[in-house]
């Protein structure tokens, strides 16, 4: 059984067109198991009570931002190895250097092609 | 893109409404904005709007509308690091930039060509709002991805296993509890429990211990079948996957679960395929897909949005005929149900009033299905004071209250001429210039008021300014000189502002191109009257005009009353009736051969007797005794209809004629009657203005005081 088959990933993005975007992705890389949250907030909702292995999300989202997630992700016991992809077309040094210090895993700029979002992914969690 | 074709259209499709709704939040958090909300959160909410938009307009290709809301979004990041205020200029600045994005938005949908030099011109307001159009580099960088940035940036090639988050896997002891119950196929395919315990054992410190609860007596132990259950705790160094890859080999054969109990990264484990998935193998994974069939989740947790199903208008709309037809349904049984003599308290009289109750109810339901809050319609309608106020140089506020009250989808699509054409007009004739409004000691700018409300089966819908008023003198000057009043009549305040809707009647000295285009207040009454509504002003000196309009929530069903005309039976609009009558000989008066009024309310209604012009009889020779009804039309017109008798009021289903008939003069529509009849809907605007000559008489026509409820 391959990863992508295994692998569940959750979206996370306010608008739901980037949402279905990045789940048309992800199932045109084989990966079905995707659920999705339009917040940070939701996203731990859900999370806590199914975990997956990797959250994408959205950078400047309403409730709570990508980075906010990251965090309550990385305090959270249940969820702090959780794989952590940031979306964002401020792909400035400061947010950056934060999700860093955060423990993000990777980041990938807007707007980008699905080929790059393969590269992303499969530089967090290995060959899909 | 690998993605197949429909579900990317699928997407573009969704992405052009979020679009819409975007660009309503938009456009409300910068009214908000004009309403002195100048905080951060609201600032943001604006910011991501139109950061959305740029974003989705990406992923599709859409460049003209990435490079303008671009743009657009610049100013607003300075608005948001707070180099630039959000003054009154800067807010006007930026709502002509959102209409602007709006009709980019609208042409990218349609693959329309972009407007160029609008979009230049919106661009140069907006760069001498920040003063350096120079975009940051980061923006620069939007648009040309570099893709080493994401290596240079953040080093994450690293594959993960070292990642932070994943702290040292060797020198930490890991507690894990493991539970362990072979399948009968486990010893099948040549595996023995013992040595993978063994191996378990090699990993670090464990203890084992054996449940033996399953295990049959011996007579009836079946000796290649499994029995035993082991409970392991091992203390290691190993990490999570590790542990896993001892029993790699038994997946699927056995209850397997892995928990780590203790000490740094907890990754909990999978165990039996009906479990949720757990972390064990998030960043592992690809190098040790061992426990692979036993982590394969259940369907992924559905993303939490408002649960919204968006169906075809043409479905709704069968819902609703049939529903029609089981309103019919039912009135046509409790009809014959009375008539059939059951006493009312039998079981089938209360079946069918519970029934009738239901009917009603599932109705009210699917119309409500139908409904839209009118926020959309308003969202237009600030446009449209934006664009009137810009163009006569006056300082219009709009302020929107119910807006979150809901209306037939029709009739708000029917309704955005009318309330355009009341909104130009209260800002070109109810507001005063700024300097006369200083002087009368009012604020400079002008507030327009658009309110939506529910009230007792009907929504109202009130445009009010807080201008100067209706100039009465002036409107019954004008009326005189036009003729259509007497110069010594005397009007009520209210008889003079029901002048207005009179056809051709304008009080501006100049006809303006904003609201006097040739139509006047008789169109917008004759479009709300065609949705079954009135209109009808208050107006006080100084202070403003208020236009309400009064619809009813559905177009699918009517207020009918019920009557008969030479053994015909028909249905005429009650909101049409101000008055009914029985006529006494010196009410009729003769006018010419044929042509009769009826002397009532101050004036004389045109005497129409229904039979002879819908051809049902020859015109009868005396009236005296007759039933008419006072009818007030869409146009202000007005006239007596003759009737024989009125048999009832009640909601009829209105049933549209097929277009295979030719349009009957007269004729709007048909319903079915409870007794299984079919009934002609009468359009009384067609022999009313064709009958004779209207006369210009006074009335207070949409006044609701003749009208039954």
């Amino acid at each position: 059984m391959s990863l992508r088959d295994q692998l569940q990933i959750m979206v996370v993005d306010d608008m739901s067109t980037s949402r279905g975007l990045l789940t048309q992705a992800l199932d045109s890389f084989g990966i079905r198991n995707v659920s999705s949250a339009e917040n940070g907030k939701a996203a731990l909702a859900l999370l806590a009570k199914k975990p997956v292995h990797l959250v994408i999300s959205d950078y400047n989202m309403p409730e709570m931002d990508g980075l906010h997630l990251l965090q309550h992700l990385r305090s959270g016991e249940k969820t702090k190895g959780v794989g952590f992809i940031l979306i964002t077309s401020q792909a400035e040094q400061k947010i950056i250097d934060h999700g860093k210090k955060l423990g993000m895993n990777n980041f990938i700029k807007k707007p980008f092609e699905v080929t790059q979002l393969k590269i992303c992914i499969e530089a967090v969690v290995g060959r899909l | 893109m690998p993605a197949p074709h429909d579900p990317m259209a699928e997407i573009k499709a969704s992405f052009f409404h979020e679009c819409e709704e975007l660009l309503d939040v938009l456009q409300d958090g910068l009214m908000a904005m004009q309403n002195g909300e100048e905080d951060s959160e609201t600032i943001n909410v604006i910011f991501r709007a139109v950061h959305s938009i740029k974003g989705g307009a990406g992923a599709f290709g859409l460049d003209g509308l990435v490079r303008f809301s671009h743009r657009f979004e610049t100013v607003l990041d300075a608005l948001r690091a707070g180099t630039l205020a959000p003054s009154a200029d800067v807010l006007r600045t930026l709502l002509s930039a959102t209409d602007h994005l709006a009709d980019i938005v609208e042409l990218s949908r349609d693959d329309a060509p972009l407007p160029e030099t609008d979009t230049l011109a919106i661009c140069d307001a907006i760069d001498q709002l920040i003063g350096d159009p120079a975009p940051k580099t980061t923006h620069q960088s939007d648009i040309d991805f570099e893709p080493e940035k994401i290596t240079l940036n953040l080093d994450p090639s690293d594959p993960p296993k070292d990642q932070a988050h994943v702290p040292d896997t060797t020198s930490k002891i890991r507690h894990f509890r493991i539970t362990f119950q072979p399948f009968a196929e486990l010893f099948e395919t040549g595996n023995e429990p013992a040595v993978l315990l063994r191996h378990l054992h090699a990993l670090g410190h464990a203890s084992t211990s054996c449940d033996l609860s399953d295990l049959p007596p011996f007579e009836k132990l079946v000796p290649d079948i499994p029995h035993l259950r082991w409970d392991i705790t091992l203390e290691t160094q190993a990490d999570l996957a590790e542990v896993q890859s001892v029993f790699e080999f038994v997946e699927g054969l056995c209850h397997l679960n892995i928990e780590l109990e203790s000490v740094s990264s907890a990754d909990p484990t999978p165990a039996h395929q009906s479990e949720p998935p757990q972390y064990r193998n998030d960043t592992a994974a690809p190098s040790r897909p061992t426990t692979g069939r036993q982590v394969k989740p259940g369907r992924p947790t559905p993303p939490v949005q408002k649960p919204v199903v968006r169906v075809e208008l043409d479905r709704v709309e069968r819902l609703v005929n049939l529903v029609g037809e089981l309103v019919i349904n039912q009135a046509m049984l409790s009809q014959s149900l009375d008539q059939s003599g059951l006493s009312p308290h039998s079981d089938a009289m209360h079946g069918v009033e519970e029934f009738q109750r239901l009917t009603r109810d599932i109705q009210d339901s699917v119309m409500m299905i139908r409904a839209q809050p009118v926020k959309a319609l308003f969202q237009r309608m600030s446009r449209i004071v934006r664009e009137a106020s810009g163009a006569l140089g006056k300082d219009v506020r709009l302020r929107m209250l119910g807006e979150c009250c809901e209306v037939d989808k029709t009739v708000i699509e029917r309704l955005a001429d009318p309330l355009t054409h009341l909104i130009r007009n209260a800002i070109d004739h109810g507001l005063e210039d700024p300097a006369t409004r200083c002087a009368a000691g009012k604020p400079a700018q002008g507030t327009i008021t658009l309110s939506a409300a529910h009230r007792s089966g009907r929504v109202h819908i009130e445009v009010g300014d807080d201008g100067a008023g209706i100039d009465r003198p002036r409107v019954r000057q004008r009326a005189i000189e036009k003729q259509v009043i007497a110069a010594d009549a005397v009007l009520s305040d209210s008889d003079i502002d029901a002048l207005l809707f009179l056809p051709g009647f304008s009080t501006a000295p100049a006809v303006s191109d904003l609201s006097g285009r040739g139509v006047g207040m008789d169109v917008v009454r004759t479009e709300i009257q065609a949705l079954g509504g009135r209109v009808s002003i208050q107006s006080a000196p100084g202070r403003g005009t208020t236009f309400s309009i009064s619809l009813p929530l559905t177009l699918a069903v009517l207020d009918g009353m019920v009557i008969s005309v030479a053994d015909e039976t028909l249905v005429l609009p009650i909101s049409l009736v101000i008055e009914t009558l029985t006529l006494t000989a010196p009410d009729v008066s003769l006018l010419r051969p044929g042509c009769h009024v009826v002397r009532a309310r101050d004036g004389f209604f045109p005497l129409i007797d229904l039979g002879h012009h819908l051809g049902y009889r020859p015109l009868i020779e005396t009236f005296e005794g007759g039933i008419v009804l006072l009818v007030a039309l869409a146009d202000g017109t007005s006239a007596a209809l003759l009737i024989d008798d009125i048999v009832d009021q009640r909601q009829v289903v209105i049933k549209g004629l097929d277009d295979r008939f030719f349009r009957a003069p007269g004729i709007a529509a048909a319903t079915i009657l409870g007794d299984g009849h079919i009934a002609l809907i009468l359009d009384p605007s067609d022999f009313v203005s064709g009958a004779f000559d209207t006369p210009r008489v006074p009335h207070t026509a949409p006044a609701p005081q003749g009208e039954p409820a």
